[in-house]
């Protein structure tokens, strides 16, 4: 007679430790699984449709400020703290993990402009339109953390004169110096009260100032005309983005015009929206960008040191590499108003961007639309965005005063996972990456609700940019072949670069 | 203008050592010359020469000078070759340039010069200036020039003769040629003649060097000097600032593209790694017992004295060297011996008290006091922790409750009481009674419960026990014969119990029953010879008797008939091991009431059932026999078909083959026994001959041509495919097919039917018929379903159906178009084929494929890139680490295999 038995060998059935798991035989043969496809797309429409449910990411607001945010930083050594300063000059450093305020720093007579902590997190600098750069020490984490301490405020560690009213400033990665922008751009050292260095080149002035975190003496400025400022605030404060494509064609033709929309004469002898390289060690500037729009903010890529990334007033953002300065590398469209600041996650894959039209948002590195939106009926003109130390929480600071905290994954589950949750995560965020182009799934991952204005300025703005795309290809038809060249995207909004 | 000014700038420095005495000239002249600016300005209108021919000029004639510049341009005309425009500035044709009175200081128009002897005076001067100072003076100018000339001369000759070394003649020579041109002005270094301006006069470094010729050294400077000149250049003017910023902005540009440039491969190899993992090495903890107690440091004020006397520098010092010190650091103050003394006072005291207090309570006489004291002692120590021998101790008196509650059942309604309550009824009793009587028997309960699983394991045995002991009422030797009655008795029983054959199902059926009739006549066969057995071991046993009761006799007891028990047992197992391979069931229900029945008997009965188990296994052979020989006879009958079925289509292929399997069929028909159907054999047989003839045909036919071969025709493929399709029709099928789908997709509209009474009343109906619309309608559906049918991608394709239809289930599993980072379609599919979840791939290939794109803690702050050298060949799947902040795993393109990070 035959008898069948299972065979197994003692050692490799014997678990180590009682606690170890048992082996456990799969047949992986595919033959014996012909669903697998179908279950793994059902699967991947569950986590999309699951992320939707528990896509929660607005955590909290922190009040206090009686103005609006105009400028926040984030302290790169400790990940609980941010800086905010608002237009009427408070500066206040928050908790983020209690949202609420621990220290503060009185001092300025105007608006806080810029807002900048030194690499190990001990100093803050200030500056603003009262034409002061305040140092201003930061209280150390332990004394942060203590309940007792609530509101602790402290004298700034010197003071130091400029001529004119300050705009931005930004601090060098692992360095001691510091760069303010204004009239021109200073380079400041910590123990010194007059700037190491100035530049400037051109008459206009400096609106944002960034270093590059990987290239500590490489920094990148945007500017725009003084003559412009006016009536670029008065577009900004009288009509909302959708009357952005006027304004672009006013800009382009570089002599007065006159608008029939606003009634004004905009005085186009010398426009200046630019965006400067500067090199500290040859302690020269290096190379000029000419856009048609000013340039509000920018941000390095912390991981890319060749890339920047400059949000635009004309909705858009512009990722440029800093050797190939004539055509964008990627355009990033989704905002219906002037795009205020913009952040880089420390990963370097992705950046927040807050507008004027209410709302952050985040995009991947490359991406040219928008992988999240987030908005609350009361948050206002969004000023100031920051990405947490850790890439895993955004902080926007806007016109009403707040700063409101969000999460990075608008669908994260907060706390600690244990490693089969862990698991589980990572698996349906593969299965949703793997069906990403599939139709159901996309409308699903795609869908947000979005307040009615920001939705219908989107509809007017997108009809408003084919109706051109339509006139152009209409003209280029009607044109000798080769007459007219539609330029892409990427170039369009570039006037020139200068050297 | 620039490189005019750059000349005179460069001749001012030039004269560095005489710099004191022309500088206080030119204000002097400046000053006398200030009256006459108007007129100069006015007449500087023509065209503009350089300063030198103009000097020249004025040398020429010095008469003219005084006339204004127009005709000064006429005389010129022939003189200078070329024109230099006036410079912007001075045109002022556009006015970019702030207008200046004049270039340099002019004295007034009524200044007297003093005493203007100096040769420098002249020579230093420039163009307008000349033109002033001999407006003002012309009369003694000239006299006065050619003395300061003669002594210029010999001044110059003199250091000519000096610094060179050669005699004065050679010198003198070139001044007379000179003189013959009659320059204007003297010669000298800043005025140099027109043979200078041509190249010839210049002292050159040669002359100098001439003089030095023969010394040593001479030969190197000469050399030095034509290397120099070889390569020597003259400087270049500097650019305007705008174009030097512009310059140096390109410049850094350049710079700081190429320092840019340098982290091309690490944001390659990130962007290109599947995974990014942001993963600081942070200390989880300590790595040792040491490194812990190292951190530690003393909180609390307890923690505090501790570590403050255990860190004694002092003790610290004694432990090290021997312990002799330590005695003399043991003393104690009187203070703290004060102290102890008065703690150990206190606790005597107290001890004391407490004895008292028990001698108080053991004199106190009351039971119930006692009783309740100790209630709570128990009380208290059932919660309190106990070492093993009090959990002993305890568990023994457990015990010996449970032996006591056994042994007088004093919980189950035994004692009086309970059995009076029991007597008068419990419905009578009140609820108190009631409930200490479900108390009692509740205790009982839990008493004996808790002995039973205190002896869980032999439970089994127990029962039997007690089994045995119901049983050993009876006398042991009357047992036998008791069970070999009932075994009989039970036998009979089943043998006479009819069971009815079931009218329906499959036991129903004919053949069946009759099987289960065979049966049942060899179990009844069998049951009968059984009770045959019984009955003579009965007898036997009877016999027997006496000798039993004397073998019993001897060992008594439980314990002893147990053991005996079990060797009886063990044969009967054997019994029934073997009896198991008996196929009846009858047989088996027999076997097992014998077995059941023989619980214990001696080694007689044991014969017996060896006996009918021989039996059992004989009829188990004649019944095996039987059945292989009619499954023999079943195989036989589908194969005889298939072997004929096969000489039919194609006898030259399988034939030997065959051969052999009708052998075996005949062998194994052979070893069977006789009970086989005779016809069947003879069938068999004619088979086996006929296949044998085949074959010897066959074997013939290898080697010679035999007659089978020569009469086969091997068909064609067409011919065998056309024998093997020769019922079906493919074609028409697949148009039939092709129909049904167009129609499928393009119903052939419905044919109009009247309705009475629809639409128009019935007679009009009647006589009209169908209205001309319906009919229209219809026969437009018609053509539009032609129409449509001709206008099918497969309506020219004969063998193609090409569904038009769209699936709205499968469409939502397509994609619109190929999605953006994918290049062709194939890669796409590639790339969404495989399963990526845990149900279809092993554990260790899940994780690798499920990983995220970026790995990142909560909590942990990334910093910015750090320069990291990266070899761009490096390939493979090394795990790499950036700067202790960064991994990245790579993976192969298989995704399967991925590289396991190792920290």
């Amino acid at each position: 007679m035959k008898v069948k038995v299972i065979s197994r060998s003692t050692d490799e059935f014997t678990r180590e430790r009682s606690q170890d798991l048992q082996r456990v035989f799969h047949n992986f043969d595919p033959n014996l699984r012909t669903q697998e496809k179908a279950v793994e797309y059902q699967r991947a429409l569950n986590a999309a449709k699951l992320d939707k449910i528990f896509a929660r990411p607005f955590i909290g607001a922190m009040d206090g400020h009686i103005d609006a945010i105009s400028s926040m930083a984030k302290n790169p050594n400790y990940l609980k703290g941010i800086f905010s300063g608002s237009m009427d000059g408070d500066i206040r450093l928050w908790d983020i993990a209690n949202r609420r305020t621990v220290c503060r720093f009185p001092g300025h007579q105007g608006a806080v402009r810029g807002l900048t902590a030194s690499t190990d997190g001990s100093t803050l600098v200030s500056c603003g339109t009262d034409c002061t750069v305040r140092l201003w020490n930061v209280p150390v984490a332990t004394i942060m953390e203590s309940d007792n301490l609530s509101d602790c405020s402290s004298e700034p560690r010197a003071v130091y004169m400029g001529e004119n009213a300050f705009w931005a400033v930004d601090h060098q990665w692992n360095g001691d110096l510091f760069a303010t922008a204004g009239a021109q751009v200073d380079i400041w050292n910590h123990n010194r009260s007059q700037p190491v260095n100035s530049f400037k080149w051109g008459t206009d002035s400096v609106i944002s100032v960034r270093f590059n975190p990987g290239e500590p003496n490489l920094l990148v400025t945007s500017a725009r005309s003084k003559q412009l400022s006016k009536c670029v605030n008065y577009y900004e404060y009288n009509i909302l983005s959708t009357c952005e494509p006027t304004w672009n064609f006013k800009m382009e033709t570089g002599s007065a015009k006159f608008d029939p929309k606003l009634g004004l004469i905009f005085p186009i002898s010398q426009i200046d929206r630019s965006i400067i390289l500067y090199d500290l060690r040859v302690s020269s500037p290096a190379r000029k960008l000419i856009m048609r729009t000013k340039t509000n903010s920018i941000s390095w890529n912390p991981m890319e040191p060749m890339n920047f990334t400059a949000a635009n007033e004309d909705c858009n953002c512009y990722s440029y590499d800093a050797r190939k300065l004539d055509e964008a590398k990627c355009v990033h469209k989704d905002h219906v108003s002037a795009v205020m600041d913009i952040d880089f996650s420390p990963t370097g894959r992705e950046f927040v961007t807050g507008s004027y039209d209410r709302t952050v948002r985040i995009f991947q590195y490359n991406g040219g639309h928008s992988r999240e939106i987030y908005h609350t009926k009361r948050m206002q003109r969004v000023f100031c965005v920051k990405f947490s130390c850790d890439a895993s929480y955004v902080v926007s600071g806007s016109d009403d005063t707040n700063l409101r905290l969000w999460k990075a994954k608008a669908s994260e589950q907060l706390g600690v996972l244990l490693p089969r949750e862990q698991k589980r995560h990572e698996y349906n965020e593969a299965l949703k990456n793997r069906y990403k182009h599939l139709p159901e799934v996309k409308r699903i991952v795609r869908h947000r609700h979005l307040p009615r204005p920001i939705y219908k300025a989107g509809v007017l703005r997108r009809v408003m940019i084919e109706a051109e795309r339509r006139k152009d290809q209409r003209r280029k038809a009607h044109s000798a072949l080769g007459s007219i060249v539609t330029e892409p995207m990427r170039k369009r909004r570039i006037i020139k670069e200068v050297d | 203008m620039q490189s005019h000014k750059m000349i005179e700038k460069k001749r001012k420095s030039r004269d560095g050592k005489k710099h004191d005495r022309p500088q206080k000239f030119t204000k002097k002249s400046k000053f006398s010359k200030k009256k006459g600016k108007n007129e100069d300005e006015k007449r500087r209108t023509g065209p503009r020469l350089p300063q030198s021919l103009r000097k020249e000029l004025d040398r020429v004639n010095p008469n003219d000078q005084s006339c204004s510049e127009e005709d000064e341009e006429d005389v010129n005309g022939d003189v200078y070759e070329y024109e230099e425009g006036v410079p912007e500035e001075e045109s002022k044709k556009n006015r970019r340039f702030d207008s200046v009175e004049n270039y340099e200081y002019e004295l007034p128009k009524d200044f007297k010069d003093e005493n203007v002897d100096s040769d420098e005076d002249d020579d230093f001067d420039g163009g307008e200036n000349e033109i002033a100072h001999h407006k003002g003076k012309k009369g003694d100018l000239d006299q006065l020039d050619d003395d300061v000339e003669d002594e210029d001369d010999e001044r110059h000759l003199r250091m000519l003769q000096g610094i060179t070394g050669m005699p004065s003649q050679a010198f003198q020579d070139r001044k007379k040629n000179k003189v013959v041109v009659s320059e204007g002005y003297p010669e000298s270094e800043y005025n140099p003649t027109r043979d200078v301006l041509d190249g010839d006069g210049r002292i050159a470094i040669e002359d100098l060097l001439e003089s030095i010729q023969g010394k040593p050294g001479y030969r190197e400077l000469r050399k030095i000097t034509r290397q120099v000149e070889k390569k020597g250049k003259l400087l270049q003017a500097p650019l305007p600032k705008e174009d030097r910023d512009r310059l140096e902005r390109i410049a850094a540009y350049k710079q700081s593209k190429k320092d840019i440039t340098r982290w091309e491969p690490l944001v390659k190899r990130n962007r290109e790694a599947p995974t990014i993992i942001f993963d600081k090495d942070t200390d989880s903890g300590f790595s040792t017992i040491g490194a812990i107690a190292s951190e530690f440091e003393p909180r609390t004020e307890f923690e505090k004295k501790m570590s403050s006397l255990v860190n004694d520098d002092d003790v610290m010092a004694a432990h090290k060297e021997d312990g002799s010190r330590l005695l003399e650091l043991n003393k104690i103050s009187l203070e703290d011996y004060i102290n102890s003394r008065n703690h150990i006072a206190k606790m005597r005291s107290l001890l004391f008290r407490h004895e008292v207090k028990m001698k108080r309570v053991k004199k106190i006489k009351s039971k119930t006091y006692h009783r309740l004291l100790k209630k709570d002692r128990l009380k208290g120590s059932v919660g309190m922790p106990m070492d093993a021998e009090e959990a002993k101790e305890l568990a023994m008196k457990q015990e010996f409750k449970r032996a006591e509650e056994r042994m007088t059942l004093r919980h189950k309604n035994q004692s009086k009481w309970a059995q009076r309550i029991v007597k008068r009824g419990m419905d009578a009793q009140d609820e108190g009674t009631r409930a200490a009587m479900a108390e009692q028997l509740h205790q009982h309960a839990l008493l004996t419960r808790k002995m039973n699983s205190m002896k869980d394991s032999s439970s089994s045995d127990d029962s039997s026990d007690e089994e045995d002991s119901e049983k050993s009422d009876g006398s042991d030797e009357d047992k036998a014969s008791k069970l070999l009655a009932q075994a009989q008795e039970k036998t009979r029983r089943v043998l006479e119990e009819d069971d009815g054959v079931p009218d329906s199902g499959v036991l129903s059926l004919p053949f069946m029953k009759r099987a289960m009739k065979k049966r049942k006549e060899a179990a009844d066969e069998e049951g009968r010879l059984a009770i045959q057995e019984f009955e003579s071991s009965l007898k036997e046993l009877e016999d027997t008797d006496g000798a039993k009761i004397t073998k019993t006799g001897t060992v008594s007891g439980r314990r002893v008939f147990g053991a005996s028990k079990t060797q009886v047992i063990e044969p009967k197992n054997k019994i029934r091991s073997s009896s198991y391979s008996s196929d009846s069931e009858a047989e088996l229900e027999a076997q097992e009431d014998i077995d059941v029945s023989l619980g214990r008997t001696d080694d007689m009965e044991n014969n017996i059932n060896v006996n009918s188990v021989s039996l059992y296994v004989d009829a188990d052979i004649a019944q095996d026999s039987v059945l292989k020989n009619s499954e023999l006879v079943k195989d036989l009958g589908p194969k005889m078909t298939y072997e004929v079925s096969m000489l039919k289509s194609n006898k030259w292929k399988k034939m030997s083959s065959s051969r052999n399997e009708v052998d075996t069929n005949g062998k194994r028909s052979q070893k069977v026994v006789e009970p086989v159907t005779h016809n069947q054999d003879i069938e068999l047989e004619g088979v086996g001959e006929d296949s044998d003839a085949d074959s010897e045909g066959q074997m013939l036919d290898g080697i010679l041509s035999s007659e089978h071969k020569s009469s086969y025709k091997l068909p064609s493929q067409a011919e065998l495919i056309r024998e093997a399709f020769a019922g079906d029709d493919v074609q028409e099928e697949f148009n039939k097919d092709k129909e049904e789908i167009m129609n499928l997709e393009n119903p052939e509209p419905e044919k109009p039917v009247q309705l009475p009474g629809w639409g128009q009343w019935t007679r009009v109906q009647k006589k009209k018929g169908l209205p001309s619309w319906v009919l229209e309608e219809h026969e437009n559906a018609k053509r539009n379903r032609e129409e449509t049918l001709r206008k099918r991608k497969d309506a020219h394709l004969k063998h193609v159906i090409i569904s038009e239809k769209l699936d709205k289930k499968a469409e939502k599993l397509l994609t619109g178009t190929l999605p953006y980072p994918f290049t062709s379609k194939e890669v796409f599919e590639q790339s969404i084929r495989m399963p990526i979840g845990p149900e279809f791939n092993p554990a260790t290939a899940v994780k690798a494929l499920i990983r995220p794109e970026v790995v990142k803690k909560q909590g942990l702050i990334i910093k910015p890139i750090r320069y990291e050298d990266v070899d761009s060949h490096e390939r493979g799947g090394e795990e790499r680490r950036q700067s202790g902040q960064k991994r990245r795993i790579n993976r192969n393109k298989g995704r399967v295999k991925a590289v396991v990070a190792k920290s």
